[in-house]
C-alpha cells in the first residue's frame, strides 16, 4: 500500500519510514537492528510480559516495551543505551535465577535465545544464593516434552494453542514464581499443528520427543526447502548431519505458511532417510539386473523408447523442471503423462489464513497439471500394449499389474525401487527432493524453489539431470547445466511459467500466470 | 475515635456518618437518611453536567492513584454507539486498608447510589461492583441491597421512573490482590486470570469486554451522592483551603501497633502527627511509634519524625517522602523488627505476583528469600547491594506496579533502618547452595 | 505437578493430585443450572460467568476437582485447560479436598505486628492439624495462613469457611473452635 503515509522515526541513529501501527521490534528489524525479545513473536498476539524488549524512547518517562509500542512520528529510539541495556541485563539475571543452567544436556543449546542474549548482554555471574525452584519434566503428548525448570513463562506456546491452533489445551497455572505451563490431565497436544510450540519456545522448555538427544544444534547443516507432505507447500528448513536428515523445521513465508508447519510434514523427514536406495543405474540382463555406466543405461532406455509411445506416470512430488523435460519426451512420441495424488484428511490451522495440511498429499500436482500431465486415480488404465512405460518415483502397489504388463518396456527413474513392480528394463537412480534443486507449484499456483540439502548416494543424479540426459539420448537437444537452465527453458515454453526465473522467485516464490488473483498461498 | 468507636470530635463525618447503624443498611433506612435524592436529581441531568459537578468538587480517586474523578469520567466518549461499563473496585486488598469494607457493610445503598450516578454520567447501563471473595459479609450486604434497589425500581430498566437503564451487579472475586489493579479487575470480571493488561489501550477506549470502561473505587463513588446533594463548593470547603488540589474528606484505616485502630474520616490536609497521637491514641502499652506506612503497604515507609509533621492529603504525603495511596495506615512501634516486617511484606507481594512480568515473578520471590535469610541470621553484607539492585530492576519496568510496590518497602526500609538489618548479619560469606539440575 | 522451594508457597495445600477418587456427579442441574443460566444474562458473554460458576461448584462440592473444571468448561463453552488456568490463579478455589472447617488466618504485616503468628500457632495446636495446609486427623479442620484479609484494624481476622471473625487472639481460639465443634 504505497499510498499509505509512512511514519518517520530514528532507531539507533538510523532513520526509517514504516507504516503506521508498526511496533518498534518490527520497525527496528527493517532498520537492521535486532531488539532482544522472548515473548514477542510476529505470528502471535502481543503479550508484553518478558520485558526483555525494553528500549529507551526519547521524551518517554519510562523504558518502553518495543513489542507493545507503536511507532510515532519523530520518535528517537535507543536500543543499546546504558539504561536499556541495564534493564535487559536485569531481566536476564532474573530469568536465570531459577534456571538449571544445564546447557550441556539441553537440546536447545546452540539455538537458545537465553544463551544468545546472556552471552550478548547478560551478567557474567549470578548473585543468586538461594535454592532453585524444581518441577518435574512432563510429557505433553504429541511430539512435545515440557521441561518446566527451563521455562521462562513467555506464553508463546499458550498463545499459539489458543489463538492460532484454536485448541486451548495449554494454560499458565498458578501464579508468582510458582507458575508453570499447565496442561489439563487427559487433554494432550494432539492437534495436527501442535509441534510448532517446540519451535516457538525460545528456550529449552518445550522439546521434540522425536529429536530428543539426537543432535547438537551446531552440528546441523541447514538448507532452505519446501515440504512435499501436501499441496500447501510450506517453506521449510532441512537440517542434516553427516548426510542424514535430522529434522524439518518451518521457514517463514507470509504468503504460504506464516511461521508454521504441520506435525505430519515435520515428521516427513524420516521418508528421506529410508535405506535401500537405488545407487547405480542398471539394466535387465539375462541374469537379472546388472549395474552399468550411466551412458549405457541411458542408451538402453533411449533404445527402448524408440518408436514407442512414452507413457509416463510420475510422482506428483516431482519437480517442475523434471516434469517439463518428461513432458517433452511425452510429446515427442505423442505419449501421455499421468499422476496419481495420494489423499488424507485435511487439517487446517484455523488462526492462519489459508493454511492447512491439505487433502492432496503431494507437493506438485498443480505443476504437473500446468505442464500437461493428467491427474488420475488409475494412472495405468490407459496403458496400451506396446507403450514404453516410464515410472518416475511412482510405485505400482495396488495397480492393475496386467495393464502394467502390457508395456513394451519399463523404464524407472527413482530413488527407491518402486514397490510392487514385476519388471523393469532400465533403472535410473535419481536424487530425492532434499538432494537436488528445483521448484514445486503449490495448490494456489505458487512456484517455490527448493535447494539441495545433502548429497545423493552412489551414482544417483538429480532427476532433472537424468531427464535431460534421457531426452538427449533420444536425439533431442537438451544440454542443461543447472536446474535454473531447465527452469528458464520451461518458462520460455509454458505460458503458465512465463516471466519467472530463479532470480525473480527468490526464496519465497511467486504465483504462476493465471493463478487465482489475490491468492495468499 | 473512628469506627468501630464513636467518631472523634475532630473527625469530619460524611461517608462514615452511618457506620454502625444497622437500619441504614436497608433501602427505607437509607431513604429516610436522604438516600437516592442525588440519583433522582442526576437522572434528570445531562451526563456532562454531572461530570462537571464532580470535576468542580475536586474529587480524586480514593483507590490509590488519586486521579481526578470528573476528568476520568469525561474520557468516556458519550454517544459512540458502544456499550459503556462502570466497574466499582471493591477488591480492597492493599495491606493496611479496610475502609471500603465498612462502607459496604454499613452503607451499601450509598455505594449503589454512587454507582448508579457514575454509570449514568459515563453513558453506561451496567455497573459491576467487583468485591473480593474474602469479604463475605460485605458481599452478602451488597447483594441484598442490590436486589432490594432493583426490586424497588431504584435501579434496573427505568431507574426511578426516569426511563433510563442503570443495572448494578455484584461480582465476587476469588482471592487475588492483583485484581485491585484496574485492568486485572476487568480481566477477572471477564472470567480470565487476573493479569494486568498493557496500556494503551486505556480502559476509557477499550476496557471491560473491549468496550469503553471507567473503574472507580468504592470510597470515590460513595462520595458522589453527597457532592450532588450539597454541591461542589460544599465539598471543597470540607478540606483545608490552603490546598485546593486535595478536597473533601478522606477515610483513613489505621492498624498495626496503635491504641485505637479503626476507620477515621478527616478533612484532607489534617495534621498526621495529631491524628496518630490524639485521635488514634498513639502506640499502645507506652511504646513509641517507630515507623508509619501511611497509604497501604505499597507506599514508602517513613519514620515517626517524618510522619509527625506531615499533612494528610495527596501533596502532604509526597512532601513527607511517601504517598497517600489508599490511606491504609500501618503503624509500627519500637518493639518490632523492621527487617521482619519488610520480609513479610515482600512475601505478600511474592504470593500475589500474577507471574506475567519477569522482574516481578522472579524479583518478588528472590527479594523475599534474601530478606527471610537475613531475618533467619544467614545474611551477608553483600545482600544489601543485591536487594537494592533487584529493587531497581523491579521498578518502572513492568506492566503494573506490583513489582514496584514490593521494591518500595525494601528501599525505604533499608534507607532508614539499615542498622537493624546490619545487626542481623553475623557472617561474612554465604555458602552457595548447589543448583538442582533436572 | 509438585513444587520446589518458592518464596511464597508456605500456604500451599498438601494433598493428592487427583482428589477423592469418587466419580463426579454433575453440579449444574436443576436449580443450580437455572441459577447459572440466569447469571449469564448479566454479562455480554458466557465466559464472564466463570468465577461465579466456580463458586457454585465449590459451594456444592467443597472443592474444585478436575472433573468439576471440565463440567464448568462445558457449561460456558471453554476448554478444561483454560478453566484450570483460571482456577489455579485464584487462591480461594480449593484444588484439593479440605477439612470440614477451613480456617484462614491473616498473617500479613499489619496483623503480623499484632501477633498473628501466635494465633496461627494456637489454631494449629488446638485443632490437631499441627502443620499448615494439613487436615486434622478427624477431618474437621484445615488451617492456612492467608494474605491480607482487608480487616487490618481488627487484628487478627480469621475466616472459618464463609464466617469472617474479627480480633481473634490466641486466648480466644478455643472459644472460636467450640463454635465449630
Amino acid at each position: 500500500m504505497a499510498d499509505t503515509p509512512k511514519v518517520n522515526l530514528t532507531i539507533e541513529g538510523r532513520p526509517i519510514s514504516v507504516p503506521p501501527g508498526t511496533n518498534l521490534i518490527e520497525a527496528a528489524k527493517q532498520a537492521g537492528v535486532l531488539i532482544p525479545h522472548y515473548c514477542y513473536h510476529p505470528g502471535l498476539p502481543v503479550a508484553g510480559v518478558c520485558r526483555m524488549c525494553l528500549v529507551e524512547v526519547e521524551k518517554a518517562p519510562k523504558l518502553a516495551p518495543a513489542c507493545a509500542t507503536a511507532v510515532a512520528e519523530g520518535q528517537v529510539v535507543h536500543v543499546h543505551s546504558e539504561k536499556a541495556r541495564d534493564a535487559r541485563k536485569g531481566v536476564l539475571e532474573m530469568l536465570l535465577i531459577n534456571h538449571p543452567l544445564d546447557c550441556p544436556i539441553c537440546d536447545q543449546s546452540g539455538e537458545c535465545e537465553l544463551q544468545d542474549y546472556t552471552y550478548q548482554e547478560g551478567r557474567a555471574d549470578s548473585r543468586y544464593r538461594e535454592p532453585k525452584r524444581f518441577n518435574p519434566v512432563e510429557d505433553f503428548g504429541g511430539d512435545v516434552l515440557y521441561v518446566p525448570n527451563r521455562c521462562i513463562l513467555c506464553t508463546r506456546c499458550v498463545r499459539f494453542m489458543g489463538d492460532v491452533a484454536h485448541d486451548e489445551v495449554l494454560n499458565v497455572s498458578e501464579r508468582g514464581d510458582r507458575a508453570f505451563i499447565g496442561k489439563f490431565e487427559g487433554k494432550d497436544l494432539t492437534h495436527a499443528w501442535a509441534a510448532n510450540v517446540v519451535d516457538l519456545c525460545p528456550v529449552g522448555a518445550l522439546l521434540s520427543k522425536d529429536f530428543l538427544n539426537k543432535a547438537r544444534a551446531w552440528e546441523l547443516d541447514r538448507t532452505a526447502s519446501v515440504c512435499t507432505g501436501c499441496s500447501q507447500g510450506c517453506n521449510i528448513i532441512v537440517e542434516t548431519r553427516d548426510n542424514v536428515v535430522m529434522r524439518f523445521r518451518p521457514r517463514s513465508n507470509e504468503s504460504v505458511n506464516q511461521f508454521f508447519m504441520c506435525d505430519e510434514g515435520r515428521l516427513g523427514y524420516r521418508e528421506f532417510n529410508r535405506p535401500t536406495r537405488l545407487e547405480v543405474p542398471s539394466i535387465l540382463g539375462p541374469k537379472g539386473h546388472e549395474a552399468v555406466d550411466w551412458d549405457v543405461a541411458l542408451e538402453a532406455a533411449a533404445r527402448l523408447l524408440r518408436g514407442k509411445r512414452a507413457y509416463v506416470v510420475a510422482s506428483p512430488d516431482t519437480s517442475n523442471e523434471t516434469l517439463h523435460l518428461l513432458g517433452r519426451l511425452m510429446r515427442k512420441s505423442n505419449g501421455v503423462g499421468l499422476y496419481r495424488v495420494p489423499q488424507g484428511p485435511e487439517a487446517p490451522l484455523p488462526g492462519a489464513p489459508d493454511l492447512a495440511l491439505r487433502v492432496d498429499r503431494a507437493a506438485n500436482g498443480r505443476g504437473a497439471e500446468a505442464l500437461g500431465f493428467t491427474r488420475s486415480d488409475t494412472p495405468f488404465s490407459g496403458l496400451k500394449a506396446g507403450d514404453a512405460l516410464i515410472l518416475v518415483d511412482q510405485d505400482v502397489t495396488g495397480a492393475d499389474l496386467a495393464a502394467v504388463g502390457q508395456a513394451s518396456a519399463v523404464i524407472v527413474l527413482a530413488s527407491w525401487m518402486p514397490a510392487g513392480l514385476p519388471r523393469a528394463e532400465v533403472v535410473l537412480p535419481i536424487a530425492t527432493t532434499v538432494e537436488e534443486e528445483g521448484t514445486l507449484t503449490n495448490l494456489r499456483g505458487r512456484v517455490q524453489r527448493f535447494m539441495q540439502a545433502k548429497a545423493a548416494p552412489g551414482l544417483a543424479r538429480p532427476s532433472w539431470f537424468v531427464a535431460s540426459d534421457l531426452l538427449g539420448a533420444t536425439g533431442e537437444s537438451a544440454a542443461y547445466f543447472t536446474a535454473g537452465d531447465v527452469f528458464a527453458a520451461m518458462s520460455a515454453a509454458h505460458e503458465a511459467f512465463a516471466g519467472l526465473s530463479y532470480d525473480t522467485l527468490g526464496m519465497r516464490g511467486l504465483p504462476i500466470a493465471g493463478a487465482m488473483a489475490g491468492a495468499t498461498a | 475515635m473512628g469506627y468501630p468507636h464513636k467518631p472523634h470530635p475532630r473527625e469530619t463525618v460524611v461517608l462514615s456518618e452511618h457506620f454502625g447503624a444497622a437500619e441504614a443498611r436497608s433501602l427505607d433506612g437509607w431513604k429516610t437518611r436522604g438516600g437516592y435524592q442525588a440519583l433522582q436529581q442526576a437522572l434528570g441531568m445531562e451526563p456532562t453536567a454531572i461530570q462537571q459537578v464532580v470535576k468542580d468538587s475536586g474529587l480524586r480517586g480514593r483507590g490509590g492513584a488519586g486521579f481526578p474523578t470528573g476528568l476520568k469520567w469525561s474520557f468516556m466518549k458519550l454517544g459512540d454507539g458502544k456499550p459503556h461499563y462502570l466497574c466499582c473496585n471493591a477488591d480492597e486488598s492493599e495491606p493496611g486498608t479496610f475502609k471500603d469494607r465498612e462502607i459496604m457493610r454499613w452503607t451499601p445503598h450509598a455505594l449503589i447510589e454512587g454507582c448508579a450516578i457514575g454509570a449514568y454520567a459515563i453513558g453506561a447501563e451496567d455497573c459491576y461492583i467487583y468485591i473480593r471473595g474474602e469479604f463475605t459479609e460485605p458481599l452478602e450486604v451488597m447483594e441484598r441491597a442490590c436486589a432490594e434497589a432493583r426490586a424497588a425500581g431504584v435501579t434496573g430498566p427505568n431507574a426511578m421512573g426516569s426511563g433510563k437503564t442503570v443495572n448494578v451487579w455484584v461480582h465476587k472475586g476469588a482471592g487475588a490482590y492483583i485484581c485491585g489493579e484496574e485492568t486485572a479487575l476487568m480481566n477477572s470480571l471477564e472470567g480470565k486470570r487476573g493479569n494486568p493488561r498493557i496500556k494503551p489501550p486505556f480502559p476509557a477506549v477499550a476496557g471491560l469486554f473491549g468496550m469503553p470502561t471507567t473503574i472507580n473505587n468504592v470510597e470515590t463513588l460513595a462520595a458522589v451522592p453527597h457532592i450532588l446533594n450539597k454541591g461542589a463548593e460544599w465539598y471543597k470547603k470540607l478540606s483545608r483551603p490552603d490546598n485546593p488540589k486535595s478536597t473533601g474528606t478522606k477515610l483513613w484505616s489505621v492498624c498495626g501497633n496503635i491504641t485505637r485502630p479503626g476507620n477515621y474520616e478527616v478533612q484532607m490536609g489534617f495534621p498526621f502527627g495529631e491524628f496518630l497521637q490524639d485521635l488514634c491514641g498513639g502506640a499502645p502499652n507506652g511504646r513509641k511509634i517507630k515507623a508509619v506506612i501511611p497509604g497501604g503497604s505499597s507506599v514508602p515507609i517513613i519514620t515517626w519524625e517524618e510522619a509527625e509533621s506531615a499533612l494528610m492529603d495527596y501533596e502532604g504525603m509526597v512532601a513527607a517522602n511517601t504517598m497517600l495511596g489508599s490511606a491504609g495506615c500501618i503503624v509500627i512501634d519500637d518493639a518490632q523488627s523492621m527487617p521482619k516486617v519488610i520480609a513479610r511484606l515482600a512475601r505478600f507481594y511474592a504470593h500475589e505476583s500474577c507471574a506475567q512480568c519477569t522482574q516481578c515473578r522472579e524479583g518478588t520471590a528472590w527479594t523475599t528469600k534474601i530478606l527471610e535469610r537475613i531475618v533467619a541470621g544467614d545474611g551477608t553484607a553483600e545482600d544489601f547491594d543485591t536487594l537494592l539492585s533487584i529493587a531497581d530492576n523491579m521498578t518502572g519496568k513492568t506492566i503494573c506496579v506490583l513489582s514496584d510496590s514490593c521494591a518500595t518497602p525494601v528501599v525505604s526500609g533499608l534507607q532508614r533502618w539499615k542498622h537493624e538489618f546490619e545487626a542481623l548479619i553475623t557472617r561474612t560469606t554465604i555458602h552457595a547452595v548447589p543448583a538442582l539440575v533436572g | 505437578m509438585s513444587h520446589g522451594p518458592s518464596a511464597s508457597g508456605g500456604a500451599a495445600l498438601k494433598g493428592g493430585h487427583h482428589g477423592s477418587g469418587d466419580p463426579h456427579v454433575p453440579v449444574f442441574t436443576g436449580e443450580t443450572r437455572t441459577k447459572l443460566d440466569d447469571l449469564v444474562t448479566r454479562y455480554p458473554n458466557k465466559q464472564a460467568a466463570l468465577l461465579p460458576a466456580l463458586w457454585m461448584l465449590q459451594d456444592a462440592r467443597g472443592w474444585v476437582s478436575e472433573e468439576g473444571m471440565a463440567e464448568v468448561a462445558q457449561m460456558l463453552d471453554l476448554t478444561p485447560a483454560y478453566v484450570q488456568g483460571v482456577v489455579t490463579f485464584y487462591t480461594m478455589y480449593h484444588q484439593h479436598p479440605v477439612g470440614k472447617y477451613f480456617i484462614q488466618v491473616c498473617t500479613t504485616s499489619p496483623c503480623g505486628v499484632c501477633g498473628a503468628e501466635d494465633v496461627v500457632k494456637a489454631f494449629l495446636d488446638k485443632t490437631g492439624c499441627g502443620e499448615l495446609g494439613v487436615t486434622s486427623p478427624d477431618g474437621k479442620f484445615t488451617v492456612i495462613e492467608v494474605e491480607c484479609l482487608g480487616a487490618c484494624g481488627f487484628a487478627t481476622p480469621v475466616m472459618v469457611n464463609a464466617d469472617f471473625l474479627e480480633s481473634v487472639t490466641p486466648e480466644t481460639v478455643p472459644d472460636v473452635l467450640k463454635r465449630y465443634g
